[in-house]
């Protein structure tokens, strides 16, 4: 008899030794956006050697798991989508979870991912192991090996729990907004919403129709605008498949729209102004109860959090059978939540819309460098890399939607797009110089970091007065998003330029040479 | 109001008149000053309540409000009186450093004759949905304008929105933001000065002259000085490059941030951008 942890050594060793891409290049860890993106920019560049490791049983990321009621995105589709996959087909403005999923299943399907991806296949431990100069990364499905490791496992991929005293006691049913529990009835149930932000003002719309009565716990008020959401006629997805360029141009125009807004995030007092109006009349004309008016009504600067879009959360939270909670939750007994102020809440079905680890990113505790130490040990100061990308320390690392590359308006695509040209072009460099290993030093990628505690200064997010997940609570700098015009980024870390890196090649095995000196 | 927090305001004597000026201040390790001269209808907030603030992330921005009333014994108003108050404000604020000169509309055409006149004061020149020399298209519309204008025509607010923004923009902008746009411009300044300068500019003879390193910025849906216009200017001026952007005449409201993103990088010297290029359109 094995016991179950060697059964899974052993079963992981039979499907390494078996499985041909058990040493390649590239390794990938994820398949939702990002990951999918890389792969399809290596194949596109007929480079095979790559292998993509997935925990979950089918790609998406976030679009696979966010199944709740009411999942869209809210940067418009035909922008919240790949450049070099355009889909003239999307049926609305903002398309649904089922939609998109859809788009990255097709992509991952046709343009040929599907035989590199291992599902099942969990990254336990990412280790440098220098001699060989290679990647040795466990998963139950075995061992992989391979000369360069990009992360590609998601900003906002695991959920994160309150902490709330009591809630492992509750009686009722209780599940994560991102784990939805699909076999649970929520028609005629008493129902609670923890939280208020993105997935949350989805959500309360679609369950206060059905349920008796329904909670929403508010820790602080979100500034909402309308959501200017739209179907697309047959005769518009026509022309967007027979003229390419039309649905180009609304996605250049979507593009720049977002751009224009970064002043706002800069607090320059004519954007401010004219943000503030829109949300002020927004919840003026939807929201006529007075004292729901004020419960309501942000008490921190616009922007500080994103701005939400939506058209019915307001009259939800309006109805007879909906009851929107301030005073803060204090503990949970039994089937009940009782808030600071001594009222019980009991329900049926508790759903928690807390967001996810964002900041503290839980793949940064399974990657060991050079020195033995976690990535996650590199970053107890908050998350950084050099060009967002990089990090001294872990050669031959790339990390996709790590430390600053978040956005507060704009399509993260775009994002992860500049990160796919800066990470092909390293490997490209990489390959073309029989480069072993690619570091960036230390020098560099503190004086780049430099430069974004700079930037971050004088933005909304650090002196909005309010509490995000943008900024890392352990330490106070905005790690999570990228201060400046997305334009800006693409111009600094779109292309790979070797001066900041110690580079070793077959060739000066043992004589590193920095390529910043040539 | 305010462009930007911690914007200076100051006033320089040009021709006998003050002219008020708007200074971001200077940014350390930061480059030559950019100088935005505005158009016909506007004023320096007016144009540029986008613009300045975003160049003024990285760099020294300052800007002015042209003066068209101008003193009897100077008149009549001519295109010298904006490029005297544009060289007044370089000289006080950026003595013997040569400027980035923007120049929007009408400020365009007056950026070009400064940098023609006193190439001294202007190291890079940026001339945004400009032109050269008043054809008759424009001069049919000025008529039209001018005729709605005297007859004190509820029409002209709307005819006004309709050629100085893309036909695109329009057409999808929500009912209600279109008639805030339509008030903003019944309320805005009057522009029956300028346009009459408008009807007579001819400045082809002096572009030659230009030396300073130029880039010229054409919108595709310009009803105002269609994109014609710029073509013409980059044929003109020796050091330049020429991008396209897909807006209206009303490119500082349309689209601001692609407007910033290529000035940025022009200033900041991109490689791509040598004498005689067009630049390729960048997609998101
Ligand atoms: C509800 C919701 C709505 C959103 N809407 C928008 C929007 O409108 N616009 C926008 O720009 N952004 C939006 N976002 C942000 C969104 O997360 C990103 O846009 C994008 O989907 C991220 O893609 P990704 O591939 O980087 O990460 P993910 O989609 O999270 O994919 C990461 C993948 O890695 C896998 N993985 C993680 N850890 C491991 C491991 N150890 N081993 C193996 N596999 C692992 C995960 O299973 C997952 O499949 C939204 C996010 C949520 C949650």
């Amino acid at each position: 008899m094995t016991t179950p942890d060697t059964a899974v050594t052993s079963e992981a060793g039979r499907s390494h030794e078996n499985d041909p891409l058990n040493n390649v290049d590239v390794i990938i860890i994820g398949t939702g956006f990002s990951g999918l993106g890389m792969g399809i920019q290596l194949v596109r560049e007929n480079n095979k050697s790559f292998v993509m490791l997935e925990r979950a049983a089918d790609v998406g990321g976030t679009w696979r798991d966010n199944t709740y009621p009411g999942a869209a995105c809210d940067i418009q589709s035909h922008l919240y989508s790949y450049s070099f996959r355009p889909n003239p087909d999307w049926s609305r403005v903002y398309a649904t979870q089922p939609e998109i999923l859809q788009y990255l299943q097709a992509a991952a399907r046709e343009e040929g991912l599907i035989p590199h991806i291992r599902f099942g296949a969990e990254v336990l431990d990412a280790r440098w192991d220098e001699t060989q100069e290679r990647w040795i990364v466990s998963t139950p499905r075995g061992t992989f090996a391979g000369k360069s490791l990009i992360t590609a496992s998601g900003h906002l991929s695991d959920p994160k729990f309150p902490n709330i005293k009591g809630i492992d006691g509750f009686t009722g049913e209780i599940f994560h907004s991102a784990q939805w529990d699909h076999s649970v009835e929520l028609e005629g149930k008493r129902i609670g919403v923890v939280g208020s932000g993105a997935s949350a003002i989805q959500i309360v719309p679609e369950i206060a129709e059905t349920a008796t009565h329904l909670t929403v716990f508010q820790r602080s008020a979100p500034y909402v605008i309308p959501r200017l959401d739209y179907f697309y006629t047959d005769a518009e997805r026509g022309m967007f498949r027979k003229f390419p360029h039309t649905a180009q141009a609304i996605r250049d125009e979507l593009f720049w729209g977002n751009e224009a807004r970064f002043p706002q995030r800069r607090g320059v007092p004519a954007f401010i102004d004219q943000i503030t109006e829109v949300a002020d009349n927004h919840r003026k004309t939807q929201v006529t109860d007075p004292v729901l008016y004020k419960q309501l009504t942000p008490d921190y600067a616009i922007g500080c959090k994103r701005i939400l879009i939506s058209n019915d959360y307001y009259p939800a939270l309006g109805r007879p059978n909906v009851t929107l909670e301030t005073d803060g939750i204090s503990h949970i007994e039994g089937n009940a939540v009782i808030t600071s102020t001594g009222e019980r809440h009991e329900l049926d079905v508790l759903i928690l819309s807390t967001g996810f680890e964002a900041s503290d990113l839980p793949i940064s505790h399974r990657i060991y460098g050079k020195s033995g130490a976690s990535l996650a040990e590199h970053w107890s100061n908050g998350g950084q890399a050099y060009a967002c990308t990089t990090v001294s320390g872990f050669p031959n690392l790339f990390v996709m939607l790590g430390p600053n590359t978040g956005l507060g308006a704009g399509s993260i695509i775009y994002m992860a797009e500049t990160q796919i040209s800066y990470i092909a072009g390293a490997l490209k460099y990489m390959r073309e110089n029989s480069v072993s290993s690619l570091e960036v030093t230390a020098e560099a990628e503190e004086e780049y970091v430099k430069t974004i505690d700079e930037r971050a200064q004088g933005t909304v997010w650090l002196s909005g007065g309010c509490e995000s997940w943008y900024v890392d609570p352990r330490n106070g700098r905005l790690t999570t998003l990228w201060p400046d015009f997305m334009s800006q980024f693409r111009k600094e870390n779109g292309t790979f330029k070797d001066a900041a890196y110690v580079v070793k090649t077959h060739a000066n095995q043992g004589q590193p040479m920095f390529a910043g000196g040539r | 109001m305010s462009f930007y927090p911690g914007i200076t305001e100051g006033t320089v004597r040009a021709d006998g008149v003050e002219v008020k000026y708007y200074d971001s201040g200077e940014k350390p390790g930061g480059g030559a000053p950019i100088v935005l001269l505005h158009g016909t209808g506007g004023s320096a907030e007016n144009n540029f309540a986008a613009l300045l603030p975003m160049l003024s992330f990285r760099h020294r921005v300052i800007a002015l409000d042209f003066v068209d009333e101008i003193p009897e014994e100077s008149g009549p108003l001519a295109l010298d009186h904006f490029v005297s108050q544009a060289s007044a404000v370089i000289n006080k604020l950026s003595p013997g450093r040569p400027v980035t000169l923007v120049g929007y509309s009408l400020g365009a055409v007056v950026a070009a004759l400064v940098a023609a006149e006193q190439p001294e004061l202007v190291r890079n020149l940026v001339l945004v949905a400009g032109w050269m020399k008043t054809d008759e298209q424009q001069k049919l519309r000025n008529s039209v304008w001018q005729q709605l204008h005297d007859s004190q025509s509820a029409a002209l607010a709307e005819f006004m929105l309709l050629t100085a923004f893309s036909s695109r923009f329009v057409a999808t902008r929500p009912p209600a933001e279109l008639q805030k746009l339509i008030a903003g411009i019944k309320a805005g300044p009057s522009r029956a000065r300028k346009m009459r300068v408008n009807r007579t500019v001819d400045i082809s003879a002096k572009l030659s002259a230009v030396r300073a390193r130029t880039l010229v910025i054409g919108c595709s849906d310009d009803q105002m000085a269609p994109i014609r216009h710029s073509h013409a200017l980059f044929g003109a001026i020796d050091d330049s490059r020429f991008v396209e952007i897909s807006s209206g005449h009303a490119v500082v409201h349309e689209r601001p941030a692609e407007l910033f993103t290529r000035i940025d990088n022009f200033v900041q010297g991109h490689a791509s951008d040598d004498a005689g290029a067009v630049l390729a359109p960048v997609h998101a």
